[in-house]
């Protein structure tokens, strides 16, 4: 299995890029995030359908970088916000692969009942076989 | 003139109809054409006068249409209508061109139907200004039309919409005279007849069934009460012995209804693999098979939101589906692995579709599984910290984490629901239809079972009890009839 240095199990802050309290353009931090591992979840800690998403891809043998949006204190609510923009219900858990915005938990499932999550991820590289 | 260019070309149009002052619905399509928003007053009054003239000359229901007989009764209407507001002609053109096209025999069967015109906004206190203005015109014979005039002037609008319920309906009873209706016209009529008595049919059946089922809730309801009171655990609210709740009551007739609907189905399946149907008309019926099972993954959404215990304890279910119940229903991947057997003989590509989707399922279901168990955990540890200061907010951080139990329920249908699709994609037409009677026999023999087991006979150990439990008994090996019809 392949560990990234963030493994979600790890208490894991969001690149420091944007260094000031506010984030100016929360979407494109996103983008930003989420184009720079294969794998990623915006999720929190309290959540438990994140907890089962993460086990999903962990038990497909994916290691997917998770940013705990309750752990974050400089940018969490602001990231947290603009998701629910993106998604209209709910905030977490998101998933993107490669980059891409895959959605929820009923996207991810549904995805990977009719076939399409494998290819997917190894296209983005986080599954190899 | 422009009324007489008019005439004519109606009369090109409609040749031979006969078109009685009272009966006429529908303008031809050059003379809505020609009209438009800029309507010459003097060319109406010249028309009205005409039609007063050929009025004189024959009745009012004449079998042949004089020249200018059909157009003119509602002229005054119409202008009436674009005098007043010339800003409406844009919205009713195309109503009183739908309305024209009708006669054009191009029209919807609705349009066409005297009884009915198209949505158009009445105005009762023009009619009257404009009856006026017929009397106005001194012209006898119109004020008979005028009265008569209401209906036809529905058809004749182009501008403005003149149509008056009542009226269309006067002048329905009144062109129920048919020598007076054309070919096209009475089939219309005919085909409205049908939808209408369809539609009564149908309206009919669904209160028979809502009847049935209301009777059958009632009686539901008084075992339940029955059973309760001899103290049974048949189940009910457990030990709250509360009553069901009504998002749960409505959910469990819906799926009585269901379930009616579903052996439906497979009558229909069966009949149709028997029968040796073609691919397309079998893929008909299979997509209706899949859209029903749509609606209770849709149902059960609904319930979800009212009553998610009713859902998750599977108190909805027989208590044999029970024991097998994984979040609220079936579990995919068993569900797979049962009829991995009995879809045999499998394509190479198949078999890997069907592997991957078992694979799949259970790895969603794991995922799910682990997530549910740490929603309990984390209630566990709600539920059990806290002192006796503080137990409304711990019992309050418990409800909010209760919440989280509709989304797993939810995510469980919506893996139910993807499994049943992806499996007629990977299967041909007639091997999905196989695969669904094998799922429907399956659990209408899991039913049977419950029926039968809660009917076997047992040994006898309080006197009291016996009696009322053999009527529960006997009802319930009654109900096991139903599931052995399957068979």
């Amino acid at each position: 299995m392949h560990y990234q240095t963030e493994s979600w199990n790890s208490d894991h802050k969001p690149t420091k890029s944007s260094s000031s309290s506010v984030i100016t353009d929360p979407l494109a931090h996103i983008e930003r995030l989420a184009s720079d591992n294969a794998v990623v979840i915006f999720s929190m800690s309290t959540c438990c359908m994140c907890h089962a998403i993460k086990r999903l891809f962990c038990g497909m043998g994916v290691n997917p970088t998770v940013y705990e949006l309750d752990e974050d204190p400089i940018s969490g609510k602001e990231i947290e916000k603009a998701l629910i923009l993106l998604m209209g219900v709910s905030s977490v858990p998101v998933v993107f692969i490669g980059g891409k915005l895959v959605g929820a938990m009923d996207r991810v499932l549904a995805s990977h009942i009719n076939g399409t999550l494998v290819p997917l991820l190894k296209q983005a590289g986080a599954l190899w076989l | 003139m422009a009324s007489h260019r008019i005439e004519e070309s109606a009369l090109s149009d409609f040749g031979h109809i006969p078109y009685a002052v009272p009966h006429m619905i529908h303008p031809p399509t050059t003379f809505t054409n020609q009209e438009g928003s800029a309507f010459d007053f003097g060319e109406l009054e010249e028309a009205i006068v005409l039609q007063a003239v050929n009025e004189t000359k024959q009745p009012l229901y004449a079998g042949r249409p004089a020249a200018t007989l059909e157009m003119f009764p509602s002229w005054p209407m119409r202008f009436h209508h674009t005098i007043r507001g010339s800003s409406k002609s844009g919205e009713e053109s195309t109503d009183s061109g739908s309305a024209v096209h009708t006669l054009s025999s191009r029209g919807e069967g609705s349009r066409l139907e005297p009884e009915s015109p198209v949505g158009r906004k009445t105005d009762s206190s023009s009619d009257h200004r404009v009856i006026d203005q017929m009397h106005h015109l001194q012209l006898p014979q119109q004020i008979d039309m005028a009265s008569g005039s209401d209906s036809p002037r529905t058809g004749m609008s182009q501008a403005q919409p003149v149509a008056k319920p009542t009226s269309e309906k006067r002048r329905g009873a009144g062109s129920n005279s048919e020598r007076l209706l054309d070919a096209k016209t009475l089939r219309r009529l005919a085909q409205n007849r049908e939808a209408a008595k369809k539609s009564r049919i149908r309206k009919k059946v669904y209160v028979q069934q809502l009847e049935s089922s209301r009777i059958r809730l009632s009686q539901l309801e008084q075992d339940l009460q029955r059973a309760r009171s001899q103290g049974f655990f048949v189940g009910g609210g457990g030990g709250a012995g509360g009553n069901i709740s009504s998002g749960a009551a409505i959910f469990d007739m819906e799926y009585t209804r269901w379930l009616d609907d579903d052996h439906r189905h497979m009558s229909e399946i069966r009949t149709a693999l028997q029968a040796h149907l073609s691919d397309g008309d079998l893929r008909v019926i299979l997509d209706g098979y899949i859209a029903h099972y749509d609606e209770i993954f849709r149902l059960k959404g609904d319930a979800a939101k009212s009553d998610v215990f009713h859902l998750i304890t599977g108190m909805w279910t027989t208590p044999a589906e029970r024991c097998f119940l994984w979040m609220g229903g079936f579990r995919p991947s068993e569900l797979i692995k049962m009829l991995t057997a009995q879809l045999d003989p499998l394509t190479e590509q198949q078999l890997m579709g069907i592997y991957s989707l078992q694979r799949s399922t259970e790895q969603a279901e794991e995922a799910l599984s682990q997530g549910l168990e740490q929603l309990q955990q984390s209630l566990t540890d709600t539920l059990a910290s806290g002192s006796v200061n503080d137990s409304m907010h711990h019992m309050a951080v418990a409800l909010g984490k209760l919440t989280n139990l509709e989304g797993f329920v939810r995510q469980a249908d919506n893996l139910r629901q993807q499994t049943l699709h992806q499996l007629h994609r990977v299967l041909t037409v007639r091997q999905t239809a196989r695969c669904f009677l094998v799922i429907g026999e399956y659990y209408g023999r899991l039913r049977a079972l419950s029926s039968l087991w809660a009917s076997r006979p047992r040994e006898i150990l309080i006197g009291d009890d016996i009696s009322c439990q053999t009527t529960t008994d006997l009802q319930m090996v009654q109900s096991s009839q139903n599931h052995f019809s399957n068979f």
